[in-house]
């Protein structure tokens, strides 16, 4: 990058600073770079939750469904890769809900100024493509405790199987605030299919007080209801301004602790007998073990903690396979207490024994 | 979805959760209002789900 010298009676213009980031984007991983969880995941059904790409939950309530960080991009606009839906195993549209969402803390949003005079217009910018021309709604919710609030634009994919770039500006809403939370306060919603609850209303596009028919339009297109149904998502931006921007890509090691803040994964395949966990570990008994561990980006909450195969105590005296029993959490720090048949007083670290891929412990804040 | 919820002590203190979900997964999850599996466990609670406590 060229290096622009200003002079002592120089103004600093938007010009001379073009190309900084400034975090405008209010979306975690909206280029869907951070896949931690993995990249593909089969066999989806009417679990919602968080699968590949970091921060992206999924609602499937029709059929079965694969949902994977696709490689299939919008030409020529600088992302690598995209949220990809795809239903291999068909129910009736429109009968439930498939969305995609993403919720966003509420002290991330403070800028907004909401419940004041001075309230922000927001944008929201994406590309989308899927198999099924027709009608689609995008909204979103301020699930602010003492009035939710609701607002959302209608779009049509116009073209088959061909990505299209969709933009909306909405004004500010001058009566509610949205609540200093590290909760979500905000939740987005990319809908593709929703029970007629959902859309006996109207998709408004000012901030309206919560009703939950006005979530999507009537003629909701409706994915699910075959197996050629499928949808992909990427480019999402959503900022204070009353028009979009080109899409912020920041570098992928700040996305990644971006995304850190809400999962984690203590594991590693190589080398094989590297440490899983950032502190040693020591055996309190002969039947326990704890291990204390900072964690490397500092959590929204205290996190739950899973084991995911075989997870072993390396001591001086040789390994043995543990299991997680207990925790207690903050969100700078875990402590895991394993179980197993140890020599008691012995210090050791937490590995995985064998290298596999399928050893890990997942660490998960997420919304 | 989840099959059962058992409390978890370190030390003598209660500290987590055990939660054992349908496809078998388990969870180790904190007594915390803003972590949200607690928050599911509050709704299995409140859809009947008993927390089993086999003491410290």
């Amino acid at each position: 990058m060229a290096i622009t010298r200003l002079g002592p009676n120089q103004d600093i213009t938007a010009a001379k600073i073009a190309g900084t980031i400034n975090f405008k984007n209010l979306i975690i991983n909206g280029d869907m770079s951070i896949a931690q969880r993995g990249t593909s995941v089969t066999g989806v059904t009417t679990t919602d939750g968080y699968y590949t790409c970091d921060r992206w939950r999924s609602q499937t309530d029709i059929g079965t469904w694969t949902i994977s960080q696709s490689t299939d991009v919008p030409t020529g606009q600088g992302f690598a890769n995209s949220f990809k839906m795809d239903c291999t195993s068909a129910g009736t549209s429109n009968a439930d809900e498939v969305s995609i969402r993403q919720y966003i803390e509420g002290q991330f949003l403070q800028q907004l100024a909401y419940g004041t005079s001075s309230a922000k217009s927001i944008t929201i910018s994406f590309w989308i493509k899927s198999n099924k021309t027709g009608d689609y709604t995008f909204s979103i919710k301020n699930v602010n405790s003492s009035q939710e609030r609701l607002l959302g634009f209608n779009y049509t994919i116009d073209s088959a199987n061909t990505w299209e770039k969709k933009t909306f500006t909405f004004s500010g809403d001058t009566s509610t605030s949205i609540e200093n939370t590290n909760s979500a306060e905000f939740e987005l919603y990319w809908w593709f299919s929703a029970a007629s609850a959902l859309r006996t209303g109207t998709v408004s596009n000012t901030w309206q007080n919560y009703s939950a028919g006005n979530h999507a339009i009537s003629t909701l297109a409706g994915l699910g209801g075959s197996t050629d149904d499928e949808v992909y998502l990427t480019g999402v931006q959503l900022e204070a301004d009353t028009s979009a921007s080109d899409f912020e890509f920041i570098p992928y090691d700040v996305n990644l602790q971006r995304c850190q803040r809400y999962y984690q994964i203590f594991g590693s395949t190589a080398p094989t007998s590297c440490n899983m966990t950032n502190g040693m570990a020591y055996s309190a008994n002969s039947s326990e073990v704890f291990c204390p561990t900072i964690l490397p980006v500092v959590m929204r909450t205290g996190p739950s903690v899973t084991q995911n195969g075989t997870i072993a105590y390396r001591t001086p005296g040789g390994t043995t396979n543990v299991t997680l029993n207990s925790t207690a959490v903050s969100e700078k720090e875990v402590f895991m207490n394993f179980s197993g048949s140890f020599t008691s007083g012995d210090p050791g670290y937490i590995r995985n024994p064998d290298g596999s891929s399928s050893n890990y412990l997942e660490v998960d804040a997420e919304l | 979805m989840i099959n059962s919820v058992e409390k978890q002590y370190l030390e003598g203190e209660h500290t987590s959760y055990k939660v054992v979900l349908d496809d078998g997964k388990i969870l180790l999850v904190p007594h915390n209002e803003e972590n949200r599996h607690y928050q599911e466990i509050l709704e299995w609670v409140e859809n009947g789900g008993v927390i089993v406590d086999n003491g410290a």
